[in-house]
């Protein structure tokens, strides 16, 4: 399916998107295609990310945010992120913030469809004491049953549409994804709806040889998009580095409010899809940041095929 | 041996926190200085320290070039284990491996409590900073904090204006009242201006060490609050000459932690 289609078909205006990627993976071609359609009023939740909310929070897709860190990391601010919950621009947005692992033990909850997990990470911070949309619903600092002890409940959060770029897919959304994977695997199996974009479509046949590496089974996934360079200014492990000298540009062309309307302009309206996006940042740059080759020993799932005798039930 | 004569005080925090580190401990680590820092330790005094990222990563060796932050792609083809923050934050951390927790932090205050978030009302500040990530995991959870930073007095409030990650909170014993794990919590502040450590009972920071270059009134301005100084208070050791090339010529060989930073070098100070 292309990336137009996906997103018209299954993203809808009022969603909670679950964006997926921690650091690599982050599906930036994705998110292009969500601000080129405008969609509106959006929740954003992306655990630790990087320009993802940046770019829709300035473009005016979200109404709300559930995340524990956005920033570019060079280290520079996410100016669209500051203008707005500095000064309102474009909209307020609200936000809701929990750290990495309670955020990320919140989307396994969500995955499994627990009623809520338990853990002694963020009482006393002001994280914890603060709330916005989720209201009461955020957290609860509860005894516990079992030994007395105070300890955070974290409900589970649920999405309606997840997002992410893989490594390589088959058609049916067997996704297969590896390297640093943050919050990813617990995330994008919270999601009732799920868009799979893969730097490479595969045979189920190259899925089966390696299964272990798959973060979620076909059946729960809707599409399926081959999109190369879907992650960029991002990684994406065994494929491609960090474009630094692309974050850099982000930083000083998106500081002012005028400069981040032009980026958008330029690299995201101004463009049709990923591929002219692609063709924009220049066949000599995306050579730079090819990754050089470090594959393993193949991993052996063989097993004796032979009928054993003793087990006949 | 020889000591430097010609260090910055930059070069200096990071070897002063080094030295907090022993051979054989489980680190779990955060972004910009501890991540040069616990590098030079295991290059150093240190070479069976084992290396945590949130993301996910769990380093036995050096890798090939110095990460820029913990989620640098650099980390995924050295690590001995790639997974996810369950593993890490999870099993790790939660689960009370680590010795030592390593922060960078914005602003720090009297207890260790850490503002990574916001400056001004939480609900429109005046500035807006990227948020928690895993800090506040570590600050809740690990045994040992320390935490580093440039030394600017802007940077030390008595009260910081959002608990991110939550040190001692209000001291004496409100951090285990809030429900955080006896025997968890700060442990160290370490900065361009000395190494300042928690009363065992008020819970609060003192100054502990200063650098040689330094005196106990220069390390005093540099808090908003009136800070104590322990009755037996040191002067650290400079680094050697040896430590100096080894930090910039191997761990850094292209400057990208060192190249820019703003402190001066000690022969100028």
């Amino acid at each position: 399916m292309t990336m137009d289609k996906a997103i018209k078909e299954f993203v809808r205006d009022g969603d909670v998107v679950y964006l997926g990627g921690f650091i690599q993976h982050e599906p930036y071609a994705a998110i292009h295609e969500i601000i080129r359609q405008r969609k509106k009023g959006l929740t954003g939740s992306s655990c630790a990310g990087m320009i993802a909310l940046d770019q829709l929070i300035g473009a005016g897709c979200l109404d709300r945010v559930i995340t524990t860190y956005t920033w570019n990391p060079l280290p520079k601010p996410a100016h669209a992120f500051r203008r707005c919950l500095e000064k309102g621009i474009p909209h307020d947005v609200k936000i809701e913030e929990y750290s990495i692992l309670a955020l990320t033990l919140s989307y396994f909850a969500g995955a499994l469809d627990l009623p809520f997990v338990g853990t002694k990470t963020l009482m006393g911070s002001d994280l914890a004491k603060n709330s916005s949309f989720l209201g009461e619903n955020k957290l609860k600092v509860i005894e516990s049953p079992f030994n007395g002890e105070k300890v955070c409940l974290i409900p589970p959060i649920k999405h309606d549409i997840g997002i992410m770029q893989v490594q390589r897919a088959d058609s049916i959304g067997n996704a297969q994804a590896w390297g640093v994977m943050g919050d990813s695997k617990y995330g994008i199996n919270s999601c009732s709806t799920v868009i799979i974009c893969a730097e490479e479509i595969v045979d189920t046949e190259v899925i089966k040889r390696d299964p272990g590496r798959t973060i979620i089974p076909g059946f729960k996934v809707s599409a399926v998009v081959e999109e190369p360079w879907g992650s960029h200014p991002s990684y994406v492990t065994g494929c491609y580095d960090m474009d630094w000298k692309y974050f850099s540009f982000y930083d000083k062309a998106t500081e002012s409010l005028d400069g981040f309307e032009n980026y958008l302009k330029e690299w995201v309206y101004g463009v049709k899809d990923r591929s002219e996006y692609i063709k924009k940042i220049g066949k000599k740059n995306l050579d730079a940041l090819k990754a050089k080759p470090w594959s393993g020993n193949p991993v052996d799932y063989g097993y004796c095929a032979q009928y054993q005798e003793d087990y006949v039930l | 041996m020889k000591y430097s004569t010609d260090y910055s005080s930059i070069e200096m925090m990071i070897i002063a926190g080094a030295r907090e580190i022993e051979n054989g401990q489980i680190l779990i680590v955060g972004t910009q200085w501890p991540i040069i820092t616990t590098l030079f330790a295991k290059r150093t005094h240190a070479p069976d320290i084992t290396i945590c990222y949130e993301g996910g990563v769990v380093l036995e060796s050096i890798p090939d070039r110095i990460p820029l932050f913990t989620g640098d792609p650099c980390i995924a083809s050295n690590s001995v284990l790639l997974n996810d923050s369950l593993d890490t934050l999870g099993m790790i951390l939660h689960a009370g491996y680590p010795d030592i927790a390593f922060l960078p932090g914005a602003n720090v205050d009297r207890y260790g409590n850490i503002n990574t978030t916001c400056f001004g009302d939480y609900s429109r500040p005046k500035f807006r900073l990227g948020g928690s990530g895993g800090a506040c995991d570590f600050g809740s959870l690990a045994k040992r904090v320390i935490t580093m930073l440039e030394h600017e007095r802007q940077r030390f409030p008595e009260r910081v204006d959002f608990i991110t990650t939550p040190g001692y909170l209000n001291g004496l014993n409100s951090r285990e009242e809030a429900g955080l794990r006896p025997g968890t919590g700060p442990g160290a502040v370490i900065t361009t201006l000395g190494i300042f450590r928690f009363h065992e009972d008020t819970r609060e920071m003192y100054v502990d060490t200063y650098y040689p270059w330094g005196s106990i009134e220069e390390v005093k301005k540099g808090f908003q609050w009136d800070i104590k100084v322990s009755k037996d208070v040191k002067v650290a050791d400079p680094p050697t000459e040896e430590e100096i090339r080894i930090l910039r010529d191997e761990i850094d060989p292209f400057g990208m932690y060192l190249k820019n930073n703003k402190a001066k070098p000690i022969s100028t100070l």
